[in-house]
């Protein structure tokens, strides 16, 4: 719920403060395990805010991600959260860390994942300079992508801001065609990354699974389908954005004049401020004739957060073993709605009266 | 327990009225006086008499550490002739054009430790060099300051145990890498910690954190938390 109404050029397009309500509301219909999650991330996330109040500075930034971050934490969700850091090397910074994990323990239901990307230090410089190449290892991608995709500062924001401002200069002023080209002017340095990372996710899932012998299959998959869906979708919309906010005269002004490109960076920073859910409802809400397929998309999404909001099929769901998935019922209820969820995806992203098919053809597949 | 006071400069930059008025509202026994640009200097020592500092019983001034070429002996004709004695006269060693004029006012001049943009008074070898040029001078210890330029703290330890038979105050506040003063976190209290038993109990702590009016009783809370007493506290 992060943008309000915004200029845009010749045309001004109204941004709700809350798509996702704007959206429900005009589809008549009700995301109940939607709206309780966010109201239950908020009041999580405030909750951190006040144990944690003087822990962070200017210079740190305590940064949650995953479904707290996104508006979708239930009471079985972990708290994946690190500190940020902008400044000096500080070897206090250990014991920082420490007492805000010793916060953080009290209120989640679990640790981070035991792959180390969360309750950890994270420092601004690798994460802004190292894109791409041999330092860019799998870990530096994932925490410089879920920085835009899924995080928000509790508590002090400055390092924050500064840091996923840097990472979206380097996308997108050093990508050439996207200010030089004349036709769509989708920032496809940074959509490359961000499908980059979908695809790691994917491939992860796979390593995953023969690395922890199966455990936690079903989960990992109905996640994979869903909520690691929606963050790639969400980057690739927010990615389109850049191209569909603007009309075609106000493209070419905008993109014409070098003295805007701080104004269209800033822009698309306001724009990763919202959830994925947000930013796919936001996009949404443009397209009535998208309707149906939004229907399914969100009313998809709301039962997937029904299912992990719900102790006995969420723990169903970790424990099932990858054999038993075909006579599970809970499993075959998740996969089901994650089919719902694709094709809603599908026909938003090539319905060629919005102009998102041309954009995908060029832009999502190859 | 430590006097402690605020910088009016932190409560309400030139506003030298407003920031007293506000520590009228708290229980601190120390107060620095903040002209940091030139324009601000005269106005506040045209003010000083008319101004009821009775209720602290220390009191110091912090003079302009950006002003026009030429304008140093200005300054010091000023404040020889407006600033009250003994009040510690605290200045920035990048200020100083002239020392001549400033080693006549022996032990008045309260020299501070500097952020580590300036080019001078950083660090313990720094120091010592504008500390030959004024013997007498004594230190205004901005751990801060020290903080940043070398977080960890061993410079600091250096500053003090060097100097610390000089030390008259302290400037407490967090110094961000913006090199602005911003309020103490966890990280720096741990780290002034380490050193406060340099710091003798009789120092009085000036704070520089800009803080609201009603989060000042929690600073200073914060403060005494950074800067405890104890039993090894060294003597100067």
């Amino acid at each position: 719920m992060s943008e309000g109404r915004h200029y845009n050029g010749q045309t001004m397009v109204e941004v709700s403060k809350d798509p996702v309500t704007a959206l429900e509301k005009r589809l008549g219909t009700e995301w109940m395990h939607l709206r309780k999650a966010r109201e239950v991330s908020a009041a999580k996330r405030q909750e951190i805010a006040r144990l944690a109040v003087g822990l962070d500075s200017e210079d740190t930034s305590i940064v949650v991600s995953g479904s707290l971050a996104r508006d979708e934490f239930t009471n079985g969700s972990d708290i994946d959260w690190s500190l940020l850091i902008d400044g000096s090397a500080d070897p206090k910074h250990y014991d920082l860390l420490r007492k805000i994990g010793s916060v953080i323990d009290t209120l989640a239901a679990k640790s981070p994942g035991p792959e180390g990307t969360f309750g950890k230090m994270v420092f601004s410089h690798g994460l802004i300079h190292e894109i791409g190449g041999e330092d860019d290892t799998n870990l530096n991608t994932t925490r410089r992508l879920l920085l835009l995709l899924e995080s928000r500062a509790v508590g002090r924001d400055v390092a924050h801001n500064k840091v996923v401002r840097g990472i979206l200069d380097r996308y997108l002023l050093e990508d050439r065609g996207f200010w030089r080209g004349s036709g769509h002017r989708v920032p496809r340095f940074l959509q490359n990354d961000f499908a980059r990372y979908w695809r790691t996710m994917t491939v992860d899932f796979a390593y995953k699974l023969r690395n922890r012998g199966g455990k936690e299959w079903a989960i990992r998959n109905i996640k994979l389908r869903m909520s690691r869906k929606l963050l790639y979708i969400s980057g690739l919309l927010a990615c389109y954005r850049c191209h569909l906010d603007y009309d075609e005269i106000e493209r070419a002004r905008v993109y014409g004049d070098a003295g805007m490109r701080f104004e269209v960076i800033k822009r698309l920073q306001s724009i990763f401020r919202a959830t994925p859910l947000e930013i796919v409802s936001g996009v949404l809400l443009r397209y009535p004739h998208l309707d149906a397929s939004a229907t399914k998309v969100l009313g998809a999404y709301d039962g997937f957060v029904g299912i992990l909001s719900d102790s006995q099929q969420r723990k169903r769901l970790e424990d099932l073993k990858e054999d038993e998935a075909d006579d599970d019922e809970t499993y075959q209820k998740a996969r089901s709605l994650s089919h719902d969820f694709r094709d809603g995806l599908l026909e938003v992203f090539f319905d060629e009266k919005s102009g998102m098919c041309n954009l995908t053809r060029n832009y999502g597949v190859f | 327990m430590r006097p402690i006071g605020f910088s009016t400069g932190a409560l309400a930059y030139s506003n030298f009225r407003e920031g007293l008025r506000m520590l009228g509202q708290t229980e601190v026994q120390a107060v620095e006086l903040s002209a940091l640009r030139q324009g601000e200097l005269y106005p506040l020592l045209q003010a000083i008499h008319s101004l009821d500092l009775s209720r602290f019983d220390y009191i110091s001034i912090h003079v302009p550490s950006q002003f026009e070429a030429g304008w140093e002996s200005v300054m010091w004709r000023l404040i020889v002739g407006g600033v009250p004695g003994g009040w510690p006269i605290v200045l920035h060693p990048d200020a100083i054009g002239d020392f001549g004029l400033w080693r006549e006012l022996g032990a008045s001049v309260c020299v501070e430790n500097m952020d580590k943009r300036k080019p001078v008074g950083r660090s313990v070898g720094e120091l010592a060099r504008i500390f030959e040029e004024l013997p007498d001078a004594t230190l205004c210890f901005d751990i801060g300051h020290a903080r940043q330029f070398d977080p960890t703290m061993t410079e600091a330890w250096l500053i003090l145990r060097e100097f610390g038979s000089k030390l008259r105050q302290v400037h407490v506040s967090e110094v961000n890498t913006r090199s602005k003063h911003d309020c103490l976190s966890y990280a720096s209290i741990l780290a002034f910690q380490e050193v406060a038993h340099l710091i003798p109990e009789s120092v009085p702590l000036i704070l520089e954190t800009p803080v609201l009016e009603g989060d000042m009783g929690a600073e200073i809370y914060k403060v005494r938390e950074a800067l405890p007493i104890n039993r090894t506290t060294m003597a100067a």
